[in-house]
């Protein structure tokens, strides 16, 4: 199974009753798998509409005394964190709350390089990172009991290539338990002196760390005469094993920590004492490098420190068993043939795209018309989701950073006029992006009057995590109540609403012209298709196809079609001299016959 | 058998990937082996580059095969497998790469143009102990669709000699994936008859 899979079983065996989370990659699997399972152990599962109110509904359950499990990726701790640095200090009763934050070193998903683990620190809650798929279901239990005894919220820190990878994992038993609520216990508040939960909490963590001293969690130096002591945590331990054995390097020993924070204590004095230097292996910030040292400096005599702190491992970038084998070689002045990476100047790159038929590349053609007819006087602010690719697309987007961050910094830029900021705003967001974060924003441009046009790309899912429902969602589950973004928009009372659909390219053109050209607040929701969920639920039309007239085809004098439309189902073809439709990657969709200013792309029908 | 066999397959947009992954990994289980599988989705589903790495030895292996590691390179497309092969390949790899491309979009409204398949076939032999390459286009076609490549080509590692796993423990695995009538099976013994 794979880390995340791993984590779920985990939860299972750990009785855990409540799982509230929002999709996120890497974290998305956790509650994906708890959901299949939900029906079989009991488990009341949801995608909460952002990360804050799933850690919230968590912690009620937890305090009625209903283990409870918030899974989410890096960034949705931000959001959660106004939360989390109150209930550290409240308590999560006697249920039991677990955390799991699964980082994304190098963003191949994501559009930061967080360490989530400074939430811990700063909240001052207990870490804890599992390093192998079976630590990812061993870990959970541990949590909850952990969680249960203290009574504060656990966090379980996972990287991509833990989550996103598989290995055999051996299974406890199955632990089904019939949870009743109790009462809420008191004094779920910190005020009037949270400064007296604040000490509470420290209290706690001492004991914590005793408990992981005297736990097996974290290993121990197997030899006596270490030349090289390798702190490692997470799925680093791995890179670190195996850089030693492809080394094959003498005098190395490794401590792997699993329990990171608080830090165990004696362990880490007992380990650094034996040895004259002491290199970390850890994902994204030296998070446990700056905790070991600091501890350090109890010692009489301090090793020297290799890490992210000294610039002996990159302190960017994921880890890897190439970069602890290049670290370790000039550390131990070692010499290892390897074959570097060789340059190629045909390899050239395969960008990321929308995929065939995806209506939001009709949106972002639409936007681009526009901002010819406007003479560039335009500023996109977007957001997070598939249509983020839109900065890809011709940097069709202007700005893009968190959920919900486009309508919040358009209602900035709305403001602007006054400065003599000339350019018409446009906020751009999809619909499970509407519900996680947009309504604040767009209620804020509406009461401070902003001059601005806020397009909602609604195509009724969560398509970049794997289509998982949310309240606007077309599919809902049984026993929920779809709400309606259409709804929500009206009662805002925005100065222009319309609803159209980002399907016929030439009116959406002329609709977007038209509306960033009015003044004050101005909201179009557009239906929009997700090509991906469409397959996923319907079968393909058989016997129409497109084809490109040869004679109407101006050929390599245009490519519009191939290069700026940039439709994956269309490619250049040498041997005809003009582009062609590719049938196994076309899915009828017809966008593109608008776009050719040739009429040259026609449908046929069989 | 080299202790982790290391497996990399090279992709576009990631089902292919995830399906010779999986049945990789579950017929190593049933060899008694170990098998750690990592897979590089997310955003690479929207048409970008996808890697999947295989490890399998008796314990555990890292996510990640080391530079210079691979013992077999499946390309699923010949562009992707020459850029693994530029980042992972070694002394040791035989790459098993298709023919057949799937064109790369403009970025930014820029062209690039697709080099010629020859000069990436050519590039790859640079890189690589030995090439086979897979002309599967037409028998796919007539079998249904270009999508059974990945039950193609592990046919086709499935008889190279380099292959630690048996021909029929890949077959069985792939057959409880997709039942004994698929015609994925057709596609797996097509591949299973290239000459090495």
């Amino acid at each position: 199974m794979s880390g995340n899979e791993a984590i779920a079983r985990g939860a299972i065996e750990a009785g855990v009753a409540f799982c509230a989370s929002y999709p996120g990659t890497p974290s998305t699997e956790i509650a994906t798998t708890l959901q299949k399972n939900a029906k079989e152990y009991d488990i009341y599962v949801e995608w909460s509409v952002n990360e804050k109110v799933a850690l919230e509904a968590a912690a009620g359950a937890s305090w009625a005394g209903i283990p409870a499990l918030c899974s989410m990726k890096s960034l949705g701790l931000n959001v959660a964190s106004d939360f989390l640095l109150n209930l550290n200090l409240s308590g999560t009763g006697k249920g039991g709350l677990v955390i799991v934050v699964c980082d994304d070193p190098r963003g191949h998903s994501s559009s930061n390089e967080q360490d989530s683990r400074f939430y811990a620190k700063a909240a001052q809650i207990p870490l804890l990172e599992p390093s192998t798929y079976q630590e990812a279901k061993d870990i959970v239990p541990f949590a909850f009991q952990l969680s249960q005894k203290y009574e504060v919220p656990v966090l379980i820190r996972s990287t991509t290539r833990l989550s996103h990878s598989r290995g055999l994992v051996t299974m406890g038993e199955d632990l089904k338990h019939i949870w009743a609520a109790r009462q809420l216990p008191e004094n779920l508040f910190n005020v009037p002196s949270p400064h007296l939960k604040h000490k509470d909490l420290l209290d706690k963590m001492e004991r914590i760390s005793e408990d992981f001293d005297n736990s097996s969690w974290n290993t121990k130096p197997t030899s006596k005469d270490v030349d090289l002591l390798i702190i490692s945590s997470g799925i680093s331990r791995r890179y670190s094993e195996e850089a030693i054995h492809l080394l094959n390097a003498k005098n190395i020993d490794i401590v792997n920590l699993v329990t990171t924070y608080p830090l165990p204590r004696k362990i880490i004095i007992d380990a650094v004492k034996k040895t004259r230097r002491v290199l970390f292996s850890e994902e994204i910030n030296p998070f446990v490098e700056e905790e070991v040292r600091s501890l350090a400096l109890e010692l009489d005599e301090i090793p020297e420190f290799y890490g992210k702190k000294t610039g002996a491992v990159p302190d960017f970038g994921e880890m890897s068993t190439d970069v602890m084998m290049d670290v370790i070689e000039k550390i131990m002045k070692l010499k290892f043939n390897r074959r570097e990476q060789i340059k190629s100047d045909i390899l050239i790159p395969r960008p990321l795209t929308f995929c065939a038929g995806c209506t939001h590349r009709n949106f972002y053609w639409a936007v681009r018309k526009v901002r010819k007819r406007v003479k560039d006087k335009l500023v996109v602010a977007g957001d997070i989701g598939c249509y983020s690719l839109g900065v890809f697309y011709d940097r069709a987007m202007t700005t893009m950073q968190a959920m919900g961050s486009g309508i919040g910094v358009a209602s900035g830029l709305g403001q602007l006029g006054r400065f003599g900021f000339d350019s018409k705003v446009l906020a751009v967001a999809g619909d499970s992006t509407f519900f996680h974060a947009c309504i604040p924003g767009l209620i804020n441009a509406k009461h401070k009057g902003a001059n601005l046009t806020f397009v909602i790309l609604d195509n009724e899912t969560t398509a970049m995590t794997g289509f998982q429902t949310h309240p606007g969602a077309a599919h809902q589950e049984a026993d929920q109540k779809r709400v309606k973004i259409e709804e929500v928009v009206k009662a805002i009372e925005p100065d222009f609403y319309a609803r159209s659909n980002a399907i016929d390219i030439p009116k959406l053109v002329d609709l977007l012209h038209s509306t960033i050209n009015k003044d004050g607040l101005k909201v179009l929701l557009l239906d929009s298709v997700c090509r991906l969920e469409v397959a996923r639920r319907e079968p393909a039309i058989d016997g129409i196809a497109f084809r490109i007239n040869s004679d109407l085809c101006k050929g390599d004098k245009c490519l519009i079609c191939v290069h700026d439309f940039a439709c994956p189902a269309i490619s250049w073809d040498k041997a005809v001299g003009h582009p062609v439709i590719l049938d196994q990657l076309c899915v009828q969709c017809g966008a593109c016959v608008a776009v050719c200013p040739h009429d040259a792309i026609k449908e046929e029908r069989a | 058998m080299q202790d982790p066999f290391n497996i990399l397959v090279a992709g576009v947009g990631g089902q292919g990937n995830l399906v010779c992954g999986r049945v990789l990994a579950e017929a190593a289980v049933q060899s008694g082996l170990r098998p750690v599988v990592g897979d590089t989705f997310g955003a690479s589903r929207r048409g970008g580059s996808v890697l999947t790495h295989l490890r399998i030895g008796k314990t555990d292996w890292g996510p990640l095969i080391p530079k210079g590691e691979v013992d077999i390179l499946l390309g699923l497309e010949p562009l992707e497998a020459l850029r693994a092969a530029a980042k992972f390949a070694g002394e040791r790899t035989v790459a098993i790469v298709s023919q057949t491309k799937i064109p790369t979009v403009a970025s930014n409204n820029t062209p690039i143009e697709y080099p010629a398949v020859e000069q990436i076939i050519g590039s790859l032999n640079d890189l690589c102990k030995h090439v086979i390459v897979l002309d599967a286009e037409e028998t796919l076609t007539q079998l249904g669709s270009m999508k059974m490549l990945n039950s193609y080509i592990l046919g086709a590692m499935g008889s190279a000699p380099q292959t630690p796993l048996s021909l029929e423990a890949i077959r069985e695995s792939l057959e409880s994936l997709f039942g004994s009538k698929s015609v994925n099976m057709a596609a797996f013994d097509e591949g299973a008859k290239v000459e090495q």
